[in-house]
């Protein structure tokens, strides 16, 4: 019973014995020669500044998200057009119509809420919250009392 | 039956209702300044899911078949399944969704300019545990537990400016991320060893010749990390305590109750009809062989003993309900794995009863922590004699019922699960069981003494129950109460369920 997985294992032990023996030889083989200049990070050519650890704008993700709305769109999209040709040919084309409207529906509810909520701009003014609004206000509240 | 896809919209709609207010809560919530309307539409859509689910009917005059009429089928080219086990999940969801919404309506964490979201997300992971309850097709139960995790985070993380919600949701995140991972790695092995997702024909495949025990009781055990996960056993229950503790305590609640009961379903729908063969009286027989009651009989132990264990030294109240919410998958494990009808009963009279009193200890803490903020023990300490005598009483209830003390529903629930394992002759789980009931007394006990026998100290603010809270708690705390004494109808309710659609 346990032969069965020796194929694995096998492939495995290959797997790792290939990258180490590659390594090994090129380590053998090419030229060690370190310089400061060569051993700067590669970023597409220029010359590298400032560390990696900065804080990446949020708003990246947020695009990158409304993205996947439309990339759903297209994936779901693509199977109905192929076979539409045939929904056609039964007779419930407009069935198929109105159901991939109503998914289209769908999703464009999400795009008009994120619209709607200004998250389609670059820079969004937050709005306060709550207990923001009440702190502000008792600060500015505060001097009149002074 | 088994139907197409446009067929099967006719045995859709509370799923279609839940769609629809999902949809209505993020629209008028871009018309409407009045955030505080945004709930009362979720609210509606979630009793109307109820109502379509369980039927209508006053006085034998039916006004709404639901879906219990129906008959039993796959719909959706067998993807899910339209059967009374579904029917008894989807009731207990919608009854979560329903309270836990009645339960943010009154909450202090929820009330914001956000809350649209909230609802509508709150709504959407509703719809993912619908399908879960339902799935009989590998690639879908992945698709709505996905879809049930992924909701689930970011209700977690809602509460924008704490930083403990949000590193609850962070940690919820990278371990649900690698449970479904390895999930999903197990299905793969599943299907090649069947060459099919289909719960039946892994079945029949699984019956028709014999796999390699070692290979597929490794699949079982991959799979298994997916579903512990969700129910919160013992060993992929570290997210549980973190998770329960930052996130609102509605969506905490609704994690407890809802996310569980879908876990179960989940669980229980690929582990018998899929992996298991019915036998004889009502007993079960795993399919090739591989001894897996025997795993699941250790998992259960640990996971009450470990849960229960751990709950004693807490002082946070949610991190308490969240150990004790652990052990309480222990037991109701316990039931699954005697591998009988009467095993699956108990389980699903169980979550009905876990659903009362989870829900109504959830609801206590909430009360206390929107008069006083505060979720500690400290908190609640002589919570009787500063205005919250009838939450104190409401709550002693609830664990006194988690307890399994007699005139409580949870005695009746437990009773079952331990008459199930008895008739199963695993007295040695029966035995750990007890003694794991009798430990919880003192953390439970713990809680009734500091609200009753402990004076307040002056700094403690007045707590008072407003009418909204205080509605759901008294139906819930006297539902407890009537289940432990006159428990027939819905016990009739969880026998009739444990029926699974295999074919006609």
């Amino acid at each position: 019973m346990l032969f069965n997985l020796g194929n694995v294992l096998v492939f495995s032990i290959l797997a790792i014995a290939f990258c180490a023996v590659h390594l090994a030889l090129g380590k053998l083989l090419r030229p060690h020669n370190p310089e400061a200049k060569k051993l700067t990070t590669y970023e597409c050519g220029e010359p590298p500044t400032g560390g990696a650890w900065i804080n990446f704008n949020i708003r990246f993700y947020l695009i990158a998200l409304v993205f996947v709305i439309f990339e759903i769109e297209v994936a779901f999209i693509f199977p109905v057009a192929v076979a539409f040709r045939d929904w056609l040919l039964n007779g419930q084309g407009l069935f198929a119509l109105t159901e991939i409207l109503i998914f289209l529906g769908i999703l464009v509810v999400g795009l008009v809420y994120v619209w709607a909520k200004r998250d389609l701009e670059w820079l969004k003014r937050l709005q306060p919250t709550a207990a923001e609004a009440q702190t502000a206000a008792k600060e500015s509240e505060l001097p009149k009392a002074a | 039956m088994n139907l197409g896809s446009i067929e099967s919209l006719a045995y859709l709609y509370p799923e279609g209702i839940l769609l629809l207010s999902i949809l209505a809560v993020f629209l008028v919530d871009l018309c409407v300044d009045d955030k505080e309307r945004l709930g009362n539409i979720a609210l509606v859509g979630a009793a109307l899911a109820l109502v379509f689910t369980s039927g209508l009917s006053f006085f034998d005059i039916r006004l709404i078949e639901g879906l219990q009429g129906a008959g039993e089928g796959w719909l959706f080219h067998r993807m899910i399944a339209l059967d009374s086990f579904a029917i008894f999940f989807k009731v207990i969801l919608s009854l979560s969704l329903v309270g836990v919404v009645w339960m943010s309506l009154g909450s202090r964490e929820i009330n914001g300019p956000n809350q649209g979201e909230y609802y509508g997300i709150l709504l959407a992971s509703g719809l993912g545990m619908f399908f879960m309850a339902s799935a009989t097709n590998l690639l879908l139960a992945y698709l709505s537990l996905e879809f049930v995790s992924l909701t689930s985070y970011v209700l977690t993380g809602y509460l924008t400016h704490n930083r403990r919600s949000g590193e609850a949701a962070l940690k919820y995140l990278i371990y649900g991320g690698v449970a479904s991972g390895t999930m999903i790695y197990g299905m793969s092995w599943i299907f090649g060893l069947t060459g099919s997702l289909d719960y039946t024909e892994i079945n029949a495949a699984l019956l028709q010749n014999a796999p390699d025990q070692l290979t597929l009781f490794i699949a079982l055990v991959l799979m298994l990390a997916g579903f512990g996960y969700k129910i919160a056993a013992v060993p992929f229950h570290m997210w549980a305590p973190d998770v329960y503790h930052g996130a609102p305590i509605p969506v905490t609640a609704f994690l407890s109750v809802g996310s569980k009961a879908a876990g179960f379903a989940l669980l229980m729908r690929f582990f018998y009809p899929a992996l298991s063969q019915s036998g004889d009286a009502g007993m079960w027989q795993f399919v090739p062989g591989v001894e897996w009651p025997q795993l699941m009989l250790i998992v259960a132990m640990v996971t009450m003993t470990l849960g229960n264990l751990a709950a004693l030294n807490q002082y946070n109240v949610k991190r308490l309900l969240a150990y004790s919410s652990i052990a309480h998958a222990g037991y109701i494990l316990m039931g699954f794995v005697v591998l009988s009808d009467e095993g699956l009963r108990a389980m699903l009279f169980y979550i009905v009863v876990y659903y009362l009193m989870n829900l109504g200890a959830f609801i206590v803490v909430m009360v206390v922590a929107n008069n006083t903020g505060r979720e500690d023990l400290e908190g609640f300490r002589g919570l009787a004699w500063r205005g919250g005598a009838l939450p104190a009483a409401a709550m002693a209830i609830f664990l006194f019922s988690l307890t399994g003390l007699p005139p409580l529903a949870g005695f009746i629930g437990k009773f079952y699960l331990f008459a199930a394992v008895v008739k199963g002759q695993f007295y040695w789980l029966a035995v750990v069981g007890i003694l794991n009931s009798v430990v919880s007394l003192y953390y439970y006990a713990r809680i009734v003494k500091t609200m009753f026998l402990d004076q307040p100290s002056d700094s403690e603010g007045e707590v008072t129950l407003d009418p909204h809270n205080g509605s759901l708690l008294a139906i819930l705390s006297v539902a407890t109460v009537i289940l432990g004494v006159y428990w027939a109808p819905v016990f009739d309710f969880a026998d009739r369920s444990t029926r699974f659609f295999l074919g006609s």
